[in-house]
């Protein structure tokens, strides 16, 4: 199941983000995200919803593991949540050694937020909720 | 010492969290190597396999951030966190309503503790292939649990391989790997106390010391659990009723800093160049 899910990824934009035929929503969410991206210690975002992927990250080297780790994280956690009971998932934090990934699901978006350990997350979450 | 000690400690230590921590729905702790260790009599062992088998692939994927520290996936209902803890991972659930900061004290500082005592009786590490716990097998989980079980011993047999392909010359010049305290934060107050200074178990420095025969650790990282770090000197906890509980005292400049405050958790490790 998470290997389907996996393929179904597709990478619409490398160095600047895709849009197609966005909501009002969907402006405000990607005019967000690019605000995020100038934020201290922020490498970049994926975002990803059932027609395209976003994909705008500092270090272009690292956008297929990034991708991949982002999508495992929504697969590993849908499969998690009904284990334990956690109901819908507001937020998954993964801190790594190097870099912290922050992600949530937006309507039909799944944004991955990748920053510095240093970055202040909290400030990254209100922006989004913001949108 | 043998994983069935480590297992029947920790399990004795899940279980009393949980009485005094009934916000914690379950519990378990797995060696790094993903091999469950203990768990809490309420969580069965499917689901961990079946939890186990849903990180697995993530985990993995994690290298590209290097490596796993810390997970927390928030729930409506609940908030799962799995915390690397030196040679474990411990995987809590918690329920909504749950006091996050007395959960973190209590299980971030009692199964670390509960950990060091037994390897100060066997320093032994924590063995991979050990048998598991004492833990009843459920019918349909031996096959997903032989087969895990086969994929360590695989990867076991792979690492010792390439250990012994690593010329040892290289070996002897690798510094030991950076220890982690996580410790509960103190006001340092007083006007002789210097603003740069943090003070930790005497037991703690000694230990890094020890550790880094050659060098005498002087200072401190210091980060906490949103990822905000900085780096202080430091020293032993002067007062006898604080050393040895796992606290850090820190000057408020120090807190501001970090945007913490006491009572709050956060990593310690010694800052070796």
């Amino acid at each position: 199941m998470v290997k389907k899910k996996k393929d179904e990824l597709q990478i619409a934009s490398v160095s600047e983000p895709t849009v197609i035929e966005t909501t009002d929503y969907e402006s405000q969410l990607r005019a967000n995200l690019e605000e995020i991206k100038k934020y201290d210690g922020v490498v970049g975002y994926i975002l990803r919803n059932t027609t395209s992927a976003s994909i705008d990250l500092k270090d272009p080297a690292r956008i297929v593991d990034y991708a991949i780790l982002s999508s495992t994280a929504f697969d590993a956690t849908e499969e998690v949540s009904d284990l334990f009971e956690l109901g819908t998932v507001k937020n998954i934090i993964i801190n790594g050694k190097n870099v912290r990934m922050l992600a949530l699901t937006v309507e039909e978006n799944k944004i991955s937020i990748f920053m510095e350990n240093s970055a202040d997350t909290e400030k990254v979450l209100e922006k989004l909720k913001a949108s | 010492m043998d994983n069935e000690v480590y297992s029947f400690a920790l399990k004795t230590t899940l279980d009393e969290i949980q009485k005094v921590c009934p916000d914690i729905k379950n519990a378990f702790v797995l060696t790094k190597d993903r091999e469950l260790l203990a768990r809490d009599e309420d969580t069965p062992e499917k689901t961990i396999i079946s939890a186990v088998d849903a990180f697995e692939e993530m985990l993995e994927k994690a290298k590209a951030i290097g490596g796993v520290e810390d997970v927390t996936i928030e729930g409506i209902k609940g908030r799962l966190n799995v915390s690397r803890l030196d040679e474990v991972y411990l995987v809590t659930v918690t329920s909504k309503q749950a006091d996050l900061e007395y959960v973190n004290t209590m299980t971030r500082v009692l199964i670390p503790t509960v950990l060091r005592v037994l390897e100060k009786f066997s320093p032994a590490p924590l063995n991979k292939n050990s048998p598991t716990p004492n833990i009843e097998p459920e019918e349909p989980t031996i096959e997903r649990h032989e087969e895990l079980q086969t994929k360590i011993v695989e990867e076991s047999e792979m690492e010792k391989h390439e250990e012994r392909l690593e010329p040892t010359e290289k070996s002897e010049n690798i510094l030991p790997e950076t220890p982690v305290n996580q410790l509960i934060v103190e006001d340092l107050k007083g006007l002789l106390a210097p603003s740069d200074t943090v003070r930790i178990d005497s037991n703690i420095i000694q230990e890094w010391n020890e550790l880094y025969e050659n060098k005498t650790i002087e200072e401190a990282d210091i980060e906490t659990f949103v990822g905000k770090s900085t780096r202080c000197k430091v020293k032993p906890i002067k007062e006898s009723k604080l050393d040895g509980q796992g606290k850090i005292q820190m000057p408020n400049k120090v807190q501001l800093t970090l945007e913490i405050k006491k009572g709050e958790l956060v990593k310690v490790k010694p800052a070796v160049e």
